[in-house]
């Protein structure tokens, strides 16, 4: 169990989990929302029909410039020719090209980023050369939504059609979010649909509140790590 | 005698669930289902409204939820109409447009006074004295009222949202039905909206069978094969509110306004079932056919006692069908046609021993005697289109069903820009030509009868289908001409000498109003529409444009087609503010720690987007606290939040060109940490923002820009950028990093005790210095800058560890006395060091050289954004300047911002900043003056609150520590 206030790095959204109940766990420097006092199947069965998951915790890096493609290739990220799209990387992290010259790298789904990890090692200034390091993790907030509800919620605040069928897996949307700019990746978790909302770090206290709200005609609710452990667990085959 | 009629009758009644409500004041009761009209129909009152012109008593007419008949105030919330507000427990309703009582209008005398008030009585009555029209606007509105607005209202719940999809089809009668199952089953993701509170349009409650069977047969399969489809998403009791480019079209239902974009369009929105006009067909008990049978078959509702039906077309003959079936006394169908064709429903009715007077019309409705109801219909020959025989057949009855033939509910059609031609054969109206994407099916497209309309909707959907792409198959056959209905008697207006023939209910527009208008040189139906107001009032023309257009088109020898219609714009139904309005997004941005000031007792600000502490404490004290906190900064140290402040992260081998570019300082041999003012103007010269550049390396520029200016700064930077082509990049970090100004002479010992990786002291971390460092562990980046004139670090970490740095600090500062400041006292501060706010010391005009900022123009570099015009302005010479001003403390009046400087009566300057320094104890402030009012000691007048002129004194800045020791220490 740990207390998100004694941790160093704080997500700006820890107040508000606690607000709902949350009960946190450890990851790196952070506490990240584990639950919310459910039971395990409980909160699993509300985040298969509307959750919203704080992911601030989540290892995440970007990068800028004229270069950014072969060295992150150099650096043995591979990542697709088109923009507009997540490229899932062995070690279950994924790549967000989200231009030719930017590339948002986010951890797994269990936080794990070994990717992240090394590419941040991999770069310094001195040896940039058009391809520049952002701290996404400080500059951006991650929320989690996740659900059958989770497009037709989405469509209340955004104007970017996000049916199923028309915003496929890894496809990104740089749109706007209930007026703030927010890039919007489709990410599943199994069968179950979700969406991974990255927008900035300061506005999270209000898009929290906005995705809630929006979230209430569904009865959506707050989801923490476990929800998605047990989605994720679900999905896999057991070996 | 209207009265509730058992079940069957009432398809949308739950009558397990019987609602209590109020009209007038007085309770009433009817079930769940019903609408505030059926309910008071039910209840057998009569009277809803009073109407615009002439406060007659008005009743149900179409039932369609469009006229001004029905608008009653719901609450707070006035102009509703009572045949669509769904019935609520407890609900208030009460009657519009009255001065007594609903039923005793005083204002009903302007009945008896309509030979005053000729059409277009307010272009000649008010027209001058031109003063006198907001009097008579004051009293018509209070005499024309339309409800009451109340202006403390609770707020409600409004929201938006979007929706796609492949086909949507709007209108959900038979042959929107049949489209939407068509182009559902040829793949298509379907909508299908619908203003009703279910499904079938006029299978709901028409005759489409002498056995009266056929029609709700035809509905259970059609909606059955909607309702099992998964392609079809059914939206009823939903409003379309208008077409708009790339079918792209909002709907309203309930609270909630949807924006909606279709790839393919069909309309199938149906008819609207037209009015005959003759002399008092307003009355209470004259009503359409179609309203009739909604009352019967939907709501439950026995219309009259006695009825006499007057038709143009064999629809008459169901409507008297079901009157019958329904209890009703039907004491004759009058119908207009010459030639009556004999069908299985005039037989069926003729069995029942109803008598048909063909080739006759309605001539009058005479009302009861001492009551504003129908009390017999009187009937005449027709011997012309209009004209009817002397001799009058008088029947008695309580109800007068009309039915005037139709006229397609094509709004929607022509927003997308389809064209319609009068079929003069049936006097109907049909599709002439639609634009690509847009499809239309059934009444709207002037097909009727229910197999034609069903095999028009099937290939409609079918044609949507294929237009998104989708193999639709093979297509279906095109409805049969034969199979559609009869032609309707041609001319359905018998004006009458003593007038109240009404062509437009909603306005009270009379036939002899048409005419006179016409006659006055309003003959273009745009101009007609306008002087005689038809077609100006909520049901938008929908029961009055089509007579209308008759009139005009008889009186200009024009055919219909070449009279025309007028425009339908958007919205095509009243649509709310709150919809439109939805729910509001405001987006907040909250620093790293801002609960930690709003647990520090912080009164709040906004700057921006951001929300800023104004100072600390008790609301009450507030003046008191900001002087203490400021004082505190200069005593001891001070701890300000300034993460709100831009930052920007300038990379690549160009940047210091890109820099030396973007500003007017000079930046190619800024040395590696250290840091410079950067001061930002437009082309035109005018100063836009300023901040510090920090080399961190040869090539990396971190770069501070104001609070509200950095979103300009960075998009003009990626402006720039993308011309220069320049090898950088720019990024903006402004919420990547958390940022505290710690100030004040103690501020060096606080760090001292978190740092041990970067030499504190003035030799090692001289002024305007860069340090990167730790501070409590968290990395650090240092910035030695003087802004409130103190001893005084920036401290820049990330915001995730911002809460962090920030009660670190403050634990450690406690021994050397910290307190936290916030915006108020850091003006005040930074006031008494002279240096100027973006935006509040600079307007819109301000240049560098006005603002005394001529130092920070680089004189020998070649080019910066603006450089041509701040020479020019330099070599024209000043017409303002910023200077600073001094009072004395005590005894004269303070200043305020935007006060004006002023010498002989003319306006030489403004206040821009002005506060007390209780460190000087006097007034001290910054202000524009003329050039030549700028040097130190000269005197200058300010005009305070009330006209008053107040005494200033031109200082030299900085006013305080104008050697800089402080904040060099």
């Amino acid at each position: 169990m740990a207390i998100p206030a004694e941790e160093r790095r704080r997500s700006p959204l820890y107040r508000a989990l606690e607000a709902h109940g949350a009960r946190f766990e450890a990851l790196g420097d952070y506490a990240v929302a584990s639950d919310f006092g459910r039971e395990a199947a409980d909160e699993a069965e509300q985040a298969e029909s509307l959750g919203l998951a704080d992911l601030t915790p989540f290892p995440r890096i970007g990068f800028k410039g004229w270069n950014v493609a072969p060295w992150l290739a150099g650096a043995g990220a591979e990542m697709g020719e088109a923009s507009n799209r997540a490229y899932p990387q062995a070690d279950g992290t994924r790549i967000a090209r989200l231009a030719p010259g930017e590339a948002l790298v986010l951890a797994g789904r269990r936080g794990e980023g070994p990717l992240i990890e090394t590419l941040d090692q991999a770069w310094s200034m001195a040896e940039a050369d058009g391809c520049y390091r952002v701290a996404r993790d400080e500059t951006s907030c991650w929320l989690l939504l996740t659900g059958a509800h989770a497009p037709s919620m989405l469509a209340k605040v955004c104007a970017v059609d996000l049916r199923p069928h028309a915003f496929v897996p890894d496809a990104i949307a740089q749109t706007n979010v209930a007026r703030l700019n927010v890039i919007v990746i489709r990410g599943d978790l199994g069968q179950v649909p979700a969406f991974d909302l990255i927008t900035d770090l300061a506005s999270a206290v209000y898009l929290w509140g906005a995705l809630l709200d929006a979230m209430a005609e569904y009865d959506g609710a707050p989801v923490g790590l476990g929800a998605i452990r047990a989605l994720l667990d679900g999905s896999e085959p057991s070996s | 005698m209207m009265a509730r009629l058992p079940e069957p009758a009432g398809l949308l009644l739950d009558r397990t669930e019987p609602v209590a409500f109020r009209f007038e004041g007085k309770r009433y009761e009817g079930y769940r289902g019903d609408t505030v009209a059926s309910a008071l129909a039910a209840n057998d009152v009569s009277i809803l409204s009073r109407s615009f012109k002439y406060h007659r008593p008005r009743g149900l007419h179409s039932l369609s939820g469009l006229d001004a008949n029905t608008l009653v105030q719901v609450g707070p919330a006035p102009n509703r109409f009572a045949e669509r507000e769904a019935l609520a427990p407890n609900l208030e309703v009460m009657g519009q447009n009255y001065w007594g009582t609903l039923r005793h209008d005083r204002l009903a005398v302007f009945g008896l006074l309509h030979r005053f008030f000729p059409v277009g009585f307010y272009y000649k009555a008010f027209y001058k004295p031109r003063w006198t029209w907001p009097l008579w606007a004051k009293m018509i509105r209070r005499i024309a009222g339309l409800g009451t607005v109340d202006t403390n209202a609770p707020h409600g719940y409004f929201d938006k949202q979007y929706l796609f999809c492949d086909v949507l089809v709007v209108g959900g009668g038979a042959a929107g039905l049949a489209a939407a199952s068509e182009a559902a089953e040829a793949g298509a993701d379907v909508i299908l909206v619908d203003e009703n509170a279910a499904l079938g349009g006029r299978l709901l409650y028409g005759r489409a069978d002498a056995g009266g069977i056929r029609a709700e047969e035809e509905r259970a399969r059609l909606v059955g094969a909607v309702e099992g489809s998964d392609r079809i998403a059914a939206m009823t009791e939903t409003a379309c509110l208008g077409r708009y480019a790339d079918n792209w079209l909002p709907l309203v239902r309930g609270n909630r306004l949807y924006k909606l974009r279709t790839k393919a369009l069909v309309v199938a929105t149906g008819s609207l079932e037209q009015p005959l006009v003759f002399r008092n067909n307003d009355l209470p008990g004259v009503m359409l056919g179609s309203a009739a049978q909604r009352l019967i078959k939907l709501y439950g509702v026995k219309p009259g006692r006695r009825a006499v039906v007057a038709t143009v077309n064999d629809e008459g003959y169901g409507a008297a069908l079901d009157l019958l079936d329904a209890g009703v006394e039907v004491a004759a169908v009058v119908d207009l046609r010459m030639d009556v064709q004999r069908t299985a429903m005039s037989d069926t009715l003729a069995a029942r021993r109803v008598p048909v007077h063909a080739a006759s019309a309605p001539w009058e409705a005479v009302p009861q005697r001492k009551g504003p109801r129908l009390a017999r219909a009187r009937v005449a020959r027709i011997e012309a289109d209009g004209v009817c025989a002397p001799t009058v057949d008088t029947f008695s009855c309580d109800l007068l069903v009309v039915c005037g033939g139709h006229a397609p509910a094509a709004a929607l059609l022509r927003q997308a820009g389809a064209t319609f031609a009068h079929d003069s054969a049936r006097n109907t109206t049909v599709v002439a030509d639609l634009p690509p994407g847009v499809f239309a099916a059934g009444g709207v497209a002037g097909t009727f009868g229910l197999d034609a309309a069903m095999a028009e909707g099937r290939r409609a959907g079918w044609q949507a289908a294929r237009a998104t792409g989708l193999d639709a198959g093979s297509e279906p056959p095109a409805p049969d001409e034969g199979s559609q209905a009869a032609a309707a008697a041609p001319w359905p207006i018998f004006p009458h000498p003593d007038h109240k023939a009404f062509v437009d209910l909603d306005e009270d527009v009379q036939v002899h109003d048409l005419e006179d208008a016409i006659a006055e040189g309003y003959d273009h139906v745009e101009l007609l529409k306008r002087f005689t107001t038809n077609g100006m009032g909520p049901s938008q023309g929908r029961h009055s444009s089509l007579n209308a257009v008759r009139v005009l088109s008889r009186a200009t020898a024009r055919s219909i087609d070449e009279t025309g219609v007028t425009t339908v714009r958007q919205p095509i139904v009243p649509v709310t503010m709150g919809h439109l309005a939805g729910r509001s997004f405001e987006p907040v941005r909250y620093t790293a720690m801002h609960f930690r000031h709003l647990e520090a007792g912080a009164t709040m600000m906004p700057a921006g987007l951001w929300l800023r502490p104004e100072f600390y404490g008790d609301k009450s004290r507030r003046q008191t606290l900001i002087r203490e906190e400021a004082k505190n900064v200069r005593d001891n140290v001070g701890i300000i939040d300034v993460s709100t402040l831009g930052g920007l992260d300038v990379r690549g081998p160009d940047a210091a060109e890109f820099m030396n570019r973007m500003y007017t300082f000079a930046y190619l041999k800024q040395p590696v940490g250290r840091s410079r003012y950067v001061l930002m103007t437009d082309l035109g010269g005018v100063v836009v923002d300023d901040g510090v550049a920090c080399r961190m390396h040869e090539d990396h520029f971190y770069v501070t820009a104001t609070t509200s200016g950095v979103d300009n700064v960075y998009r003009e930077m990626l402006w720039y950028n993308a011309q220069w082509r320049l090898k950088v990049d720019v990024t903006n970090v402004t919420a990547a990093l958390a940022g505290v100004n710690i100030a004040g002479p103690n501020c060096r010992a606080v760090l001292e005790t978190l740092c041990d990786d970067v030499d504190l002291s003035p030799e090692g971390f001289p002024y305007m210095g860069v340090r990167e460092g730790h501070v409590a562990g968290i990395p650090t980046l240092f910035l030695r800058v003087g802004f409130v004139g103190e001893l005084g670090y920036e401290l820049h970490v990330p915001a995730s560890q911002g809460e962090a740095l920030w009660d670190a600090l403050m634990e450690a500062g406690t021994a050397h006395g910290i307190r936290p400041f916030g915006v108020e006292a850091q003006r005040l501060l930074r006031l008494e060091k002279g240096h100027i706010l973006i935006g509040q010391d600079t307007d819109g005009l301000t240049t560098p050289h006005e603002a005394d900022m001529a130092w920070a123009l680089a004189k020998k570099k070649p080019f910066h954004v603006g450089i041509r015009s701040v020479r020019m302005q330099a070599a024209k010479g000043l017409t303002r300047k910023l200077v600073g001003f001094e009072m004395p403390g005590v005894g004269v009046e303070q200043p305020k911002e935007c006060h004006l400087v002023i010498r002989d009566g003319e306006i030489t300057g403004r206040v821009t900043s002005v506060a007390y320094s209780p460190n000087l104890d006097k007034i001290v402030g910054l202000a524009y003056v003329a050039p030549d009012q700028s040097e130190p000691g000269t005197k200058i007048e300010i005009r305070v609150d009330g006209a008053r002129m107040v005494n200033a004194t031109v200082a030299k800045i900085p006013f305080f520590d104008p050697d800089g020791a402080r904040q060099e220490l």
